[in-house]
C-alpha cells in the first residue's frame, strides 16, 4: 500500500519514469535513424559547426591502427586535449590531458600516465570497448576546454557542464552537474556528480541532488549549491534550441560548458537523456513536456521557441520561485 | 494514439484467440489440464542413420516384443524405399525388423516408433522361464578352464548354504571389480557387461536356474540419447528375479534377449542408432487415447505429436523459452531490475537445465570469479579486445576441463553436466561486468551480476516447472497469449519499481 501511495505522489507530481519516457518522448519523436546524428560525436560536431554553434576545436581523428602514428604530434597540442570515442555514451573512455611532462603525460586530475598505457587506451576505443554495441569505433582528439572559474567553489577535479533538455525545439528544464570525489572528475549523475536545478528563465542555480538524494551543500567543498547565475545563459539556450534545428530530434539533451575565452561551448548531444533532472529540479517533466506536445513548434521561430519554454516555466513555477 | 490502440487490440487478439483454442481443446475434447501424476506410458523411438553406397544393404534391428502380457500401442514405422519385414523369433521372445534395399545411395534414416507400458520388478517372468530346468553339463574349450570351474564351484558349493546363497555368493564374485584368477579365465571376450552376465547366466543353467539376459532401458527420465543397458533375468525357488550389474532401477523396460547388437547391418558405412525416451504424460495420454486429433485440424496445428520424438523433445525445451522471456520483460519493465545484456539472463537459465540450479549457480559464480580475475590481469598486459575476449574464453573451457576431471575423480558428478555449459556466454559476461567495474565500480558490477543470477534463477524455476513444461507443450498455442502479454508490457507507461526507491525523495507528499 506504501507503494501504491508513493506511485500516486509521484503521478501527482508529474514525475515520468524510464518506460514512458522511452515510448513517449524518445520513441516517438526520435527516428532511429536521425540518432546517428547524435551518437557518433564526430557528426555531431560538423552539424553544430555548420549551424553556428560552438564547439571544441577538433584537433584531429584515428580510425585505424596505422593513424595511431599520428597521436603522439596530436596531443603535444597547446593548452592540452581530450580523448574521446566518437560513438561514446555517459562520459564513459574520455581522458582529458593538460600537458606533457617527462616520459608521458599530466591528466586532468593531476595523475599522470605513460604514453604507452595512453596508446593502449586509444587501441581500447578503435576497437569498439566504449563504444554502442561494442562495434569498432574512432577516437576523436579535441582542444581541452578550460573551464571560466564561475563554479570552481562548487566543484571537485574536473568538468562541470550545463543540460538543457530541448523538447521539440523548445528548452524545458535545464540543470548544472558538478564533478565530485567519487564522480572522479566527470559531471555524469550515475558516476555520483551532483545535479543542481537552474531557473530556465534566470539560469540561478537551486538545490541540488546526489545520487538521487537531496542536498544544498557541495559534498566536498561544502560550498551552497543555490543562487549561482549562470553567465551567457540566453546564449545557452539559443545553443541548445539550434541544436533541435540542425538534428531534428524532439527530446534532445545538449551538454554545454562554458570555456574561460571562448565562452558556452557545445559539448555533445544526447538522443536518450535521462530523467535525474526531475530529482535535481524537483519537479516532474510531466507538466513541462505535455503543453509542448500540444502544440506544431515546427511552424516557430528560434526565439519564439525560447519564449514559450520559459513561458511554460514561469507559469508552473510561478509562486514558488521568488524566493 | 494510435500506435497505443493498435498495439492493444493486436495484443487482445492474440490473447483472446489463443484462449479460444486452449478452451476448445479443453472443453471440447476434455484434454487435461494438469500432467498425470502416474506416468507408467513412455514413447520409445529407435532412430537409425547411415550412408550407403550403392551395394545391397540390410539392416536389423531388435523391436520390443508384443505377447499377451505386452501391449504396443501406436507402432510406426518410417520405412522410406526399403523393405521391411518383421520377424519374431522362437517362443516370441525376440523380434525383429529387417529393413532392405538393393542400391541405396547417400545418407538414409529409418525410424521406429512405439508407445509402451514401463515394466519394473514385479513384472512376471514367462511361463517359459519358471519350469525348473535340468542341470546342463558345460563343455570346456581347454583343461584351464575346465579346471578353474571346478575349483570355483567346489569352492563355492562350500562357502554357501544352499542354492539361493550360492547364486547370490555367485553373482557377487562375478560382478566384483576384481574377481578372481578363476572366474577371470572363465569370463568370455565380450563388449563390457555382457562378458560376465554370460558367465553368471551360464553358471545358473549348471545349477538348474533357467536365465537369460535382458536388453533394454532404463527408464527413469526423458532422453534424447537413451543407453541400453543389459541384466540378468532368472527364476529361483519359484521366485522371479533380476540382476543388474550397475544400479537398481524399479522401472525399465527390456526390448531384446541374447548376446547380440540391437542393430546388426551389411553394406553401408557411418551408422548411428539413437534410442529416445520421453514419459508420454507431456504427450497426454487421454489425448492419445481418444484420438480426437486426426478429425478436428485445429488440434493437429497446434500440437507436436505427429513430430518426431527426438524433434519433440527439442520443442519441449523450446516452447518453454518464451516463458523464461516473459519473466524477464517483467522484471525489466515493472520490477526495473539491472541485468548484464538484454536476453542473457535467459540464456544462463536455459544453461542451468544442464546443470540443475545448485549447481549451476556454484558454477557459474566459480567461473566468472576466475575468469574475472583473469581479465584483470590481462588489463596489464594491454590486448586488443577481440584476442583479449579469446583468451578468457580458452581460459574458462580450460577451467572447465579442470572442474570436471577433478570432480569426477571425488565422485562428485557436477563435471561431467557441464560440457554444454555455455562458454560464449560466460565470456561476454565476464567482460561486461569488467567494463562495468572499471566505468563504475565493483559494486555496481556485482549488482547487475547479483540481478542477472536472480533473473536465471527465476526463468529456470518457471522454465522447468513441470506444469509450466507441461502446458507450453501439450497447448502450445499458449505462445500466441504469451506474445500477446508481451505486446502489452511494450505500451507500459507506468513507474518501475526500482523508481519508486529512486525518485523516493519526490514521493513524500508535501
Amino acid at each position: 500500500m506504501r507503494l501504491l501511495k508513493a506511485a500516486a505522489e509521484l503521478r501527482r507530481k508529474g514525475i515520468l519514469g524510464l518506460n514512458e519516457r522511452n515510448l513517449r518522448l524518445v520513441g516517438e519523436l526520435n527516428p532511429r535513424h536521425l540518432m546517428r546524428l547524435v551518437n557518433d560525436k564526430s557528426i555531431t560536431k560538423r552539424l553544430a559547426v555548420s549551424a553556428g554553434i560552438p564547439t571544441p576545436d577538433l584537433i584531429g581523428t584515428i580510425r585505424t591502427s596505422w593513424e595511431m602514428r599520428y597521436l603522439s604530434d596530436m596531443l603535444a597540442h597547446p593548452g592540452g586535449v581530450a580523448i574521446k570515442p566518437a560513438n561514446g555514451s555517459q562520459g564513459n573512455g574520455i581522458l582529458v590531458i593538460t600537458n606533457p611532462i617527462k616520459g608521458g603525460y599530466r591528466l586532468a586530475n593531476g595523475a599522470r600516465i605513460d604514453y604507452g598505457d595512453l596508446r593502449f587506451h586509444v587501441m581500447n576505443i578503435l576497437s569498439g570497448m566504449h563504444s554502442l554495441g561494442g562495434l569498432p569505433d574512432t577516437a576523436l582528439i579535441e582542444q581541452r576546454v578550460r573551464f571560466a572559474g564561475i563554479f570552481d567553489d562548487v566543484s571537485f577535479k574536473g568538468v562541470p557542464d550545463i543540460r538543457i533538455i530541448v523538447l521539440k525545439g523548445v528548452p524545458i528544464l535545464a540543470m548544472l552537474r558538478l564533478p565530485t570525489a567519487v564522480s572522479d572528475g566527470k559531471a555524469n549523475l550515475h558516476k555520483g556528480g551532483v545535479g543542481v536545478g537552474l531557473d530556465l528563465v534566470t539560469g540561478a542555480s537551486k538545490l541540488g541532488m546526489q545520487h538521487d538524494k537531496m542536498i544544498d551543500h557541495h559534498p566536498d567543498t561544502g560550498h551552497g549549491l543555490s543562487g549561482l547565475y549562470t553567465p551567457h545563459w540566453d546564449e545557452m539556450l539559443l545553443m541548445a534550441a539550434r541544436a533541435y534545428d540542425v538534428t531534428k530530434l524532439g527530446y534532445l539533451g545538449a551538454d554545454i560548458v562554458l570555456d574561460a575565452e571562448r565562452g558556452p561551448l557545445l559539448l555533445e548531444l544526447n538522443g536518450r537523456p535521462g530523467i535525474a533532472i526531475q530529482v535535481a529540479n524537483r519537479f516532474g517533466l510531466r507538466p513541462h513536456i505535455e503543453p509542448v506536445l500540444a502544440r506544431d513548434t515546427s511552424v516557430m521561430s528560434l526565439e519564439d521557441r525560447i519564449a514559450f519554454g520559459k513561458e511554460i516555466y514561469r507559469a508552473i513555477h510561478a509562486g514558488t520561485e521568488s524566493a | 494514439m494510435t500506435s497505443e490502440l493498435h498495439s492493444r487490440l493486436l495484443a487482445f487478439g492474440l490473447i483472446v484467440a489463443g484462449l479460444m483454442v486452449f478452451l476448445h481443446k479443453t472443453v471440447t475434447y476434455d484434454y487435461p489440464i494438469f500432467p498425470d501424476a502416474t506416468r507408467t506410458v513412455w514413447n520409445l523411438e529407435i532412430l537409425i542413420e547411415f550412408a550407403a553406397d550403392n551395394r545391397p544393404v540390410r539392416i536389423e534391428t531388435f523391436l520390443p516384443a508384443q505377447s499377451d502380457d505386452r501391449e504396443l500401442v501406436d507402432e510406426q514405422f518410417y520405412s522410406g524405399p526399403f523393405g521391411l519385414r518383421l520377424d519374431q523369433e522362437g517362443e516370441g521372445t525376440n523380434r525383429k525388423a529387417i529393413w532392405t534395399y538393393r542400391y541405396p545411395e547417400g545418407p538414409k534414416v529409418l525410424r521406429y516408433r512405439t508407445t509402451l507400458v514401463e515394466e519394473g520388478r514385479d513384472t512376471p517372468l514367462p511361463e517359459s522361464m519358471r519350469r525348473e530346468g535340468r542341470s546342463v553339463d558345460l563343455t570346456f574349450e581347454t583343461s584351464l578352464e575346465q579346471q578353474a570351474f571346478l575349483v570355483w564351484m567346489s569352492d563355492l558349493r562350500r562357502r554357501s548354504a544352499d542354492k539361493e546363497t550360492l547364486v547370490d555368493l555367485m553373482l557377487q564374485e562375478v560382478f566384483s571389480p576384481t574377481f578372481s584368477d578363476e572366474v577371470a579365465a572363465l569370463v568370455q571376450p565380450l563388449p563390457a557387461p555382457l562378458g560376465r552376465l554370460e558367465l553368471a547366466r551360464t553358471i545358473l543353467e549348471t545349477q538348474g536356474v533357467p536365465a537369460r539376459i535382458a536388453n533394454g532401458v532404463i527408464l527413469d527420465d526423458a532422453r534424447r540419447r537413451a543407453e541400453t543397458v543389459s541384466w540378468l533375468e532368472y527364476h529361483l525357488d519359484g521366485k522371479d528375479q533380476r540382476y543388474f550389474p550397475i544400479g537398481k532401477p524399479s522401472v525399465f523396460f527390456p526390448i531384446w534377449y541374447g548376446l547380440e547388437e540391437l542393430v546388426v547391418a551389411e553394406g553401408i558405412t557411418e551408422l548411428s542408432t539413437q534410442l529416445s525416451l520421453q514419459p508420454a504424460r507431456l504427450v497426454g495420454g487421454s489425448m492419445l487415447a481418444n484420438g480426437a486429433g486426426s478429425k478436428d485440424p485445429l488440434l493437429t496445428l497446434f500440437s507436436f505429436e505427429e513430430l518426431p520424438l527426438t524433434t519433440q523433445l527439442v520443442y519441449q525445451v523450446l516452447v518453454t523459452i518464451p516463458i523464461g522471456i516473459l519473466i524477464l520483460v517483467f522484471l525489466r519493465q515493472f520490477v526495473g531490475i539491472q541485468t548484464l545484456g538484454t536476453f542473457m539472463p535467459v540464456l544462463i537459465g536455459i544453461a542451468f537445465r544442464e546443470t540443475a540450479l545448485l549447481t549451476g549457480l556454484l558454477l557459474f559464480s566459480l567461473l566468472i570469479g576466475l575468469g574475472l580475475a583473469l581479465r584483470f590481469y590481462l588489463e596489464r598486459l594491454k590486448l586488443l579486445l577481440v584476442p583479449r575476449l579469446a583468451v578468457v574464453l580458452v581460459f574458462i573451457v580450460l577451467c572447465m576441463a579442470f572442474i570436471t576431471t577433478l570432480t569426477v575423480d571425488s565422485g562428485f558428478r557436477i563435471g561431467l553436466s557441464i560440457s554444454l555449459f555455455p562458454m560464449v556466454i560466460l565470456t561476454m559476461t565476464i567482460e561486461r561486468m569488467s567494463i562495468v567495474w572499471e566505468e563504475y565500480d565493483g559494486a555496481e558490477a556485482m549488482k547487475q551480476g547479483l540481478g542477472s543470477l536472480v533473473v536465471a534463477c527465476l526463468t529456470y524455476l518457471a522454465m522447468t516447472h513441470p506444469q509450466v513444461e507441461y502446458m507450453m507443450f501439450n497447448f502450445p498455442e499458449l505462445l500466441i497469449v504469451v506474445m500477446g502479454l508481451c505486446l502489452l508490457m511494450g505500451r507500459y507507461m507506468g513507474m518501475r519499481l526500482s523508481e519508486l526507491r529512486r525518485f523516493r525523495e519526490l514521493s513524500r507528499a508535501d
